[in-house]
């Protein structure tokens, strides 16, 4: 009977535990008849121990009340709507509505740029230290051409890339792309992208020439801010071509890891 | 005497404004502490002076807290009411971003203040045009309107907090009665708007 007593107190402790860890919804805890068990029980208590342990039990459960107060609190609250409730708002109404609805209850913050004193005198500081152009371009060593640019036959040459190395890792790209394009094609930026900065550079290297020598086709698509890529399942002659520069910087690459990693 | 703490009194005025009217680093604003480095201890009786020298300029100033110690909460000087939507799309925004705003704060305050980007993204490309879902997020999250976690989770961002009403808006998408197909009785025919959308209070 004593051992009953003393499973029934600790089941109610390990019940309480439960919710005070997030673990069970407090409404599953029935507090009304624990307590009413408890009542009853009390009066056969005669141990220190089973006294200390309807204590902590009693305490137990008035944790569960205030979990259940909360819960209807927040539930009550404004702030609680439920998601599907807004959703189906959200469906039925035109873009325009939820601007207006923004905009009522939107208190834009007033803000201004200005330059600073301290500012000034840096910017100005600078200024004065500024080498002229063409000393800063003799500097850099920079012809009057420009930047140039390294021709394959010059990297062989070098001995940086051999022909057959060359020529292998290009079908071992256009293979990859007929894999991963399909009918439809890949966006560029996802094909290109790769888990480090340099690979993905290299990647983009190469594309450029599986499109430059007729392997593969781009197609530009400036709404989405991307390229469209679609392999050839032969090599291509083209009539006419046309240069498109592609910027890849390091914080580009970033961003658009940040999205395949959603993606 | 007087004069002199005059004198002082409209220094530290004119130093709170500057404060709070010129953006510091990336966000506009000043935090407690450095309006209190500023102006001193009592740095909340100047703001209080400040605020009436500002209303008059429909202008108002916020305390946005961030949980922390009252003197990490940020002040930021925003409009006293809201403006009309057309002057939202004088200030560059276009009718399409001010509603996935609407709808992208509705659902993270629904969810409790965070959901998961591709969850928002998802909810939002069933009402706008895809391509334009992705960038204007990031937009949001590089204005501050939102905040994104490492793990890809949406919050709402401190800007939010500092400019928008978060329990109005809540309100007035859930009474505002949405309008139906049916075309709207003209107001010189009917003597009046069919329409009854007031904001609820």
């Amino acid at each position: 009977m004593r051992r009953e007593r003393r499973e029934l107190l600790l089941r109610v402790i390990d019940l309480c535990e439960s919710v005070r860890r997030n673990e069970l919804d407090p409404f599953e805890v029935r507090v009304g008849e624990f307590l009413q068990r408890l009542r009853e029980l009390l009066p056969k208590l005669r141990d220190l121990q089973d006294l200390y342990l309807d204590l902590q039990a009693l305490v137990g459960l008035t944790e569960v009340i205030l979990r259940q107060g909360e819960w209807i609190r927040h539930r009550s609250s404004l702030l609680y709507l439920d998601p599907l409730l807004i959703s189906l708002k959200v469906q039925v109404m035109s873009p325009r509505e939820l601007a207006e609805i923004l905009v009522e209850a939107w208190h834009p913050t007033v803000e201004l740029e200005a330059l600073s004193l301290p500012a000034l005198s840096e910017a100005k500081e600078y200024w004065t230290n500024l080498p002229p152009l063409e000393e800063r371009r003799r500097e850099l060593g920079e012809g009057e051409g420009g930047v140039g640019e390294l021709p394959l036959e010059e990297l062989q040459r070098m001995g940086i890339l051999r022909r057959e190395e060359f020529e292998r890792l290009l079908t071992e790209l256009w293979e990859e792309l007929k894999k991963s394009a399909g009918e439809k094609g890949v966006s560029y930026w996802r094909f290109i992208s790769a888990p480090t900065f340099e690979e993905t550079v290299r990647r983009a290297w190469l594309v450029s020439f599986l499109v430059s020598y007729g392997y593969a086709g781009m197609e530009l698509k400036p709404l989405e801010d991307d390229l469209l890529l679609f392999p050839y399942s032969s090599p291509q002659r083209r009539e006419e071509s046309m240069s498109v520069p592609v910027s890849l910087s390091e914080e580009k690459w970033r961003e658009k890891r940040g999205r395949e990693r959603r993606g | 005497m007087e004069e002199r703490g005059e004198a002082e009194l409209r220094e530290k005025l004119a130093r709170a404004a500057q404060l709070l009217f010129f953006k510091h680093h990336a966000q506009p604003g000043a935090r407690g502490w450095e309006l209190k480095r500023a102006l001193g201890r009592d740095y909340e009786k100047i703001l209080q002076v400040l605020e009436e020298e500002v209303s008059k300029l429909g202008l108002t100033i916020k305390k946005v807290s961030e949980g922390g110690e009252p003197e990490s909460d940020r002040y930021f000087l925003t409009l006293k009411g809201h403006p009309t939507l057309t002057e939202a799309r004088t200030f560059g925004w276009r009718i399409d971003d001010l509603a996935m705003l609407t709808v992208a704060l509705a659902h993270l305050l629904a969810k409790g203040g965070k959901a998961p980007f591709k969850e928002v993204e998802g909810i939002l490309e069933e009402k706008f045009p895809k391509f334009r879902v992705e960038p204007t997020l990031e937009r949001f999250i590089r204005m501050g309107y939102l905040s994104e976690d490492e793990q890809g989770i949406l919050y709402v961002g401190w800007r939010t907090r500092a400019e928008v009403d978060q329990r109005a808006l809540l309100t007035l998408l859930l009474g505002r009665e949405v309008k139906g197909e049916t075309p709207q009785e003209e107001p010189n025919r009917s003597g009046g708007s069919s329409q009854s959308s007031p904001p609820p209070s």
